[in-house]
């Protein structure tokens, strides 16, 4: 296949899969049903599953389907919106293409052969997405999007604690994607009420999120035939099996766990056990059952209740326990078992050597151990004291068919994955380089304010207060001074005249980032109180270099609490700089704070399409004016789909125009929506569907193979000896 | 190496509902599973060509996990149905008749499916806040006092079940078992957790109905070889018991994973054999009278203990282990080596008993809540059917117990439900349509299509061409017999409703179930004397009923809400 089609094919293939998966975008997205050869019925509107379900076979499928996995792997989410954005840069790149076939862009290579003019093409276009994925996207994230943020945090104290209201909508949302109409609310609900009772300590939500994550097959139970709603949130552990030996036991249960058999065997693998006479063969088999009895005779008086392991123990060992008022659970998995090691922080319990009095050392305690009967199954029942931040409970999905248990188990899974990534900090890199001859028209006002502490002329309010520390630091026989300048003002008018003001001096001083409170989203919640999450900057001046190197490495985020007297507070952190420093290089890296939010309904679609053809205006490269241009546009096709069958003033260009006005106005954007996303997540979305795309630009020949496919054997992992 | 294969592409196919081939294969389906609902269902043969045995049978337990469906929305709807079942054990046709009228009714409109799943959810919890508020008036209270209630709970799941081919004293007898059995099951201290026992069912086939019995404690079936061994019993009050899971048969147990190497000249088996002898001597000595094991015993074993006058029964099986030892109150013994003595058990009584050309060791309890349910029928297709009825009913009991209501049957929970319905929208729209963002004719219309498919459900009981009408007083279902002389004036025919709770005595107005009438508020709060003047009522088990209501209307939603399929032809 030569690339000249490459585009076109491509296109065509990604417009057949984005009518499948559009259907089920959004809150209004319908339902898919998959049937396995083994005559199992899934129903999905999960992205990836679908495109898994679907055996791909054509090449270029292939390769956006292992692209759209690897993304899922990594943040649980955007598996139908990877798809749609990608058709539409396919159909901007191909409008494009076939508009300009001589443009200026491909002078150069006018004489080449055809083929390889294309591939040439292909290329430089690759390029671009490339070079626009790694330093525009971040720029504009960075300098643009960044101030409409929102955070999912409440308090403003430094430790995070989540906001239940804001987790809600933001899992509203997510719900709205994946499960049918009717089960979204309750399906968010219970996830939520699910996150608040295991989080034991508010401030460690992350290790709760990271482990339920981790081990959520082994934290929820799936019962068919009952109705949706009567699914719950169950407190204790739910092992999937029943009790060898049952014994009901008050008070704190003590727990061991074993991972092999109490009784001993004649002979253990690699050994060999002769037998001589029958008397010894009896006496073996007299010590063996004495040997038995003395362990767990020991266990119990130990005050050991309960006996978890992982292998299925001899007749003798269960009838042993049972007489000893000590409870069985067999054949645990080492799933099971890693999870119950993480909440109670328990090692296996060692048989001892000689049958001598021997200390137990490993045990845990439960507050309770039951027999749990779900749908006439039964299961077994613990409650573990926990030791860690997970408070133990486990989730009983309840539906009619087992698809639709497959589905919400999958939905749930996919949004502990999307949270976890939601409370990343996500680091841009985003390295700009900034010429000195921009900067001959800082305005002065800049020069004073590092002395004089206020800001007078460039905001029209009170400040607060503002303050400046420096810290000297010797590195090498290099002095850096440090100047950590911020100024928190209590700003009236919004922050964006300010910013338009020092963008043109981005050398000398720059606004980093600052956050506005949504009005909209403060009046749904008003216990949620205010965003303010602030960023240090830390700069380094180095005054004895003649070209100074402004780095702002590590940013800590810390939470000012500031005299709330307007509606809109702002905090504004200013980069500074001295005029010495005219000729300067700036490289700076930032990140998107954990926890950053934007609500639904295509806000971060709109935003970034307005700053991208923003920074497309002003960009003198006709390549990035192109590259970003069709992302721009690409990026709408989203939020199209979204408001496909709103009608009136919901419809997508009145939404659209209102935005834009917004904008242009420096008015909050007003959602008619509630429900948040996370912006880390879009961002991951953006950039990996960039990805796909020069991946799928770059390749020029497709070779068929009929052969079976070769066993590639790891080199490494062999020893030779 | 495993083998590698290339998958073949899946099939994808939009919007699954509106073909012709769905269309005739849920219509299919709904005729199939309407054609068998209620007392005067249709048979249905089940016959596979390639072997098996052919089932005769009306109930959708059977009937769906025989029947082979190819359509993937039918999968989806025989899936929940059959779930339903296993959950619930009543209630399967309902739901899967339910799932289909709503999926064809609403298929038929054409509305958006969100429009649609809304409205149907808010309707579905109409339905089930009523049924579960004090002034229903389609659910009675059930009175554990006296057995009435709860006998016309079991024989009308019996008479719904024509397959099991019983005639009217057969019924009676087999509900009067049943409900035996299920109270002799209730542990006669009950504290706040009620546990309760078992009543196992032991087949009896090729005998007269009439010759169904229940008996306390547990049957063993012995053959008659095994019965010439058995010693004759002597007379006690009680006779000690042990009760072995592990074989006595004097095999070498797990030696573990190494080598085992036995010398020339030694005899593993007379070593275990010794050790056999030793503990039947342990038992002889500890006076036990009864020895059980779930696996085999060795025959020397079983000639000691024979001569030891202690009777040793082998090859019980791991199903009875259980039941046994609640009975017995041993403790399953694990080990050959020494036994404690603290698991030793007790009967009352043992006794030898011949039931049809069966015999069986019958042990009798001191106490306890364990019953066997010996089940006669003529053969066997009917007596499959038969278990699986017992079986429902003796859960329809259990569920009862823990929610003690049960609906009125005959179609009349269905009837008044739709007069509930088609009142409350009519005349209170207001909420619905503020929290729904509808408009009213989509209300109106969807509220058609769900009531309509309540009645064509509740019409389904009806197959020998009757007409059915509704009164509009309580909103009950009556049925009048198909080709009377037009002469007479038909409204004065019906005797009783469809649950048997009233009668055409009343002045009471009626009209044809599926025509155009006014909505009227059927009568609420059922009065005392109604409920107790009735002796024989037609009743539905509560529990099971409203969740196949939910499962029936979640189900059909799921199914509306498919905008493709994607079939892997793997």
């Amino acid at each position: 296949m030569a690339a000249a089609g490459s585009v076109t094919v491509a296109l065509h293939v990604a417009e057949v899969l984005e009518t499948i998966v559009s259907g089920c975008l959004g809150p209004e997205g319908r339902q898919v049903l998959c049937t396995k050869p083994t005559g199992e019925v899934l129903l999905s509107r999960d992205g990836g599953c679908l495109l898994k379900a679907l055996h791909l076979e054509h090449p270029v499928a292939r390769v956006m389907v292992a692209c759209v996995s690897s993304h899922l792997r990594k943040t649980g989410d955007g598996a139908k919106t990877f798809i749609i954005f990608l058709c539409h840069l396919l159909r901007g790149l191909r409008e494009i293409t076939d508009k300009e076939k001589d443009s200026f862009l491909f002078e150069n290579i006018q004489t080449c052969g055809r083929h390889w003019k294309n591939c040439c093409r292909w290329k430089f276009i690759s390029q671009a997405f490339l070079t626009f994925q790694t330093q525009i996207l971040d720029y504009v994230m960075d300098h643009y999007l960044s101030r409409h943020f929102l955070s999912i945090f409440s308090s403003c104290t430094k430790e995070r604690t989540l906001c239940r209201s804001s987790l809600e909508m933001l899992l509203g949302a997510y719900f709205c994607g994946r499960v049918g109409r009717n089960n979204q609310n309750l399906m968010s609900q219970l996830m939520c009420d699910y996150v608040f009772k295991c989080t034991a300590c508010e401030s460690r939500f992350e290790e709760v999120l990271e482990l339920v994550d981790d081990c959520f097959v082994e934290l929820k139970v799936g019962v068919t035939g009952l109705p949706v709603s009567d699914s719950r949130i169950i407190a204790g552990l739910v092992l999937q099996r029943d009790f060898s030996v049952y014994c009901p036991a008050d008070g704190d249960i003590r727990i061991v766990i074993v991972t092999e058999t109490i009784q001993p065997l004649f002979s253990i693998s690699g050994s060999e056990f002769t037998l001589n006479s029958e008397a010894q063969f009896q006496t073996s088999q007299f010590w063996i059952t004495e040997r038995t009895k003395a362990i767990v005779k020991h266990l119990q008086n130990q005050n050991v209740k309960l006996l978890l392991s992982t292998v299925k123990q001899p007749d003798l060992v269960i009838y042993c326990a049972g007489l000893n008022g000590i409870s069985v659970v067999e054949c645990l998995s080492s799933e099971e078992l890693s999870l119950i090691q993480r909440v109670i922080g328990l090692a296996p319990f060692v048989l001892p050597e000689a049958s001598s009095q021997y200390e137990l050392s490993h045990t845990a305690l439960a507050k309770f151990c039951k027999p749990l009967i779900l749908r006439s199954k039964r299961f077994v029942h613990l409650g573990l004291m926990s030791t860690c931040s997970f408070a133990p409970h486990c989730i009983a999905l309840c539906a009619p068919v087992q698809g639709l248990v497959e589905q919400h188990e999958n939905a749930l899974h996919g949004a502990f994955k999307m949270l976890r990534q939601a409370f990343k900090d996500l680091d841009l890199n985003c390295v700009t380089q900034t010429s000195d001859q921009s900067c001959t028209s800082g305005p002065c006002i800049y020069k004073n304010s590092r002395e004089s502490n206020e800001l007078p002329k460039i905001v029209n309010s009170s400040i607060q207060r503002s303050y400046q520390d420096t810290v000297v630091k010797k590195k090498g026989e290099l002095a850096k001074t440090q100047t950590n300048l911020k100024v928190c003002s209590n700003l009236i008018v919004p922050s964006v005249k300010l910013e338009q003001n020092v963008l043109c001096s981005t050398p000398k001083v720059a606004v980093t980032d600052s956050y506005q409170t949504d009005e909209t989203l403060r009046c749904s919640s008003p216990n949620k109180g205010r965003i303010m999450d602030d960023q240090e900057p830390f700069i380094e001046s180095n005054s004895a270099n003649s070209k100074p190197e402004n780095t702002r490495r590590g940013i800590s985020y810390e939470n000012l609490q500031v005299t709330k007297l307007a509606r809109k507070d702002s905090i504004l952190p200013l980069r500074y700089k001295s005029l010495e420093t005219c000729t300067s290089q700036s490289y700076y890296s930032s990140s998107i704070p954990a926890g950053c939010v934007l609500p639904v309904g295509g806000n971060f679609e709109i935003l970034l399409h307005y700053y991208l053809l923003n920074y497309a205006k002003k960009c003198q490269q006709s390549e990035q004016t192109m590259v970003s241009r069709i992302i721009a546009n690409a990026i709408l096709g989203v939020p199209k789909i979204l408001y496909k069958s709103k009608k009136g003033n919901y419809s997508f260009p009145q939404v659209y125009v209102r935005a834009l006005q917004a904008l242009q106005t420096n008015q909050p954007m007003i959602s008619n929506q509630t429900g948040l996303e996370s912006v880390a997540g879009k961002y991951q979305l953006l950039t990996s569907v960039l990805q796909c795309l020069t991946n799928i630009l770059t390749v020029d020949l497709v070779i068929n193979i009929k052969r079976q496919p070769q066993e590639v054997y790891d080199q490494d992992s062999e020893e030779e000896l | 190496m495993s083998r590698l294969e290339a998958k073949k592409p899946s099939i994808c196919r939009s919007d699954p509902l509106t073909g012709e081939r769905a269309r005739a294969s849920l219509a299919a389906l709904k005729g199939l599973v309407m054609s068998c609902y209620g007392p005067a269902g249709r048979l249905k043969q089940l016959h596979n060509g390639r072997g098996g045995s052919v089932v005769t049978t009306s109930q959708s337990a059977a009937l769906l996990a025989g029947l082979p469906v190819s359509h993937p929305v039918l999968k989806v709807l025989t899936a929940a149905v059959r779930n339903h079942v296993a959950c619930f054990s009543d209630g399967g046709l309902f739901t899967a008749i339910l799932c289909c009228n709503l999926v064809e009714n609403v298929q038929r409109l054409g509305l958006a499916p969100t429009t649609v799943i809304k409205l149907n959810k808010h309707l579905l919890s109409l339905c089930t806040s009523y049924l579960k508020s004090e002034g229903c008036a389609c659910r009675i209270p059930v009175d554990f006092s006296s057995t009435q209630i709860l006998l016309s709970l079991v024989r009308s799941i019996l008479t719904s079940k024509p397959a099991c081919m019983l005639i009217a004293k057969e019924v009676d007898h087999i509900s009067t078992l049943i409900l035996r059995a299920f109270l002799l099951t209730i542990p006669e201290n009950a504290q706040e957790h009620i546990i309760l026992g078992k009543s196992i069912i032991v087949p009896l086939k090729g005998q007269r109905v009439i010759d169904s019995a229940v008996l306390p404690g547990i049957l063993i079936e012995v053959s008659e070889v095994q019965l010439m061994k058995i010693l004759p019993i002597k007379k006690s009050d009680s006779f000690k018991v042990a009760l072995f899971c592990v074989s006595l048969s004097g095999d070498l147990s797990d030696t573990g994973e190494g080598t085992l190497l036995v010398s020339y000249g030694v005899s593993l088996e007379n070593a275990a054999l010794d050790q056999l002898f030793n503990l039947g001597k342990q038992l002889v000595s500890d006076h036990v009278d009864l020895v059980l094991c779930q696996k085999v015993i060795h025959p020397s074993l079983k000639q000691f203990l024979r001569t030891h006058h202690v009777i040793a029964v082998d090859r019980i099986g791991v199903s009875l282990m259980e039941p046994l030892s609640k009975v017995t109150g041993t403790w399953p013994i694990g080990s050959l080596g020494s036994i404690s003595p603290s698991s030793y058990g007790s009967v009352k009584d043992l006794c030898i008993a011949k039931f049809g050309c069966k015999h069986f060791f019958h042990l009798i309890p001191n106490k306890t809540t364990i019953c066997s349910l010996l089940l006669c029928n003529r053969n066997d297709t009917a007596w499959d059917e038969l278990k699986l009825t017992c079986q429902t009913a003796l859960h329809a009991l259990q569920l009862t117990i823990k929610d003690p209501y049960a609906l009125l049957g005959g179609g009349c929970t269905e009837t008044h439900l739709v007069a509930y319905i088609r009142h409350k929208t009519r005349n209170e729209p207001e909420s619905v349509l503020r929290d729904e963002r509808c408009s009213q004719t989509e209300l109106q219309l969807i509220t058609e299509a769900f009531c309509s498919a309540l009645e064509s459900l509740a019409g389904s009981l009806e197959h020998d061409g009757g007409e059915i009408l509704t009164d509009s007083k309580y909103g009950h279902f009556w049925s009048v017999q198909a080709n009377l002389p037009s002469a007479v004036n038909w409204p004065d025919l019906p005797s009783r409703c469809g649950c048997g709770l009233y009668s055409s005595q009343e002045e009471l107005s009626w009209s044809f179930l599926r025509s155009a009438r006014h909505p009227f508020p059927p009568q609420t709060c059922l009065s005392r004397e109604a409920t107790g003047s009735a002796d024989t009522l037609t009743l539905d088990c509560f529990t099971a009923k409203l969740s196949g209501l939910q499962v029936a209307v979640e189900t059909a939603s799921l199914i509306l809400d498919l905008s493709c399929v994607i079939e892997d032809t793997n």
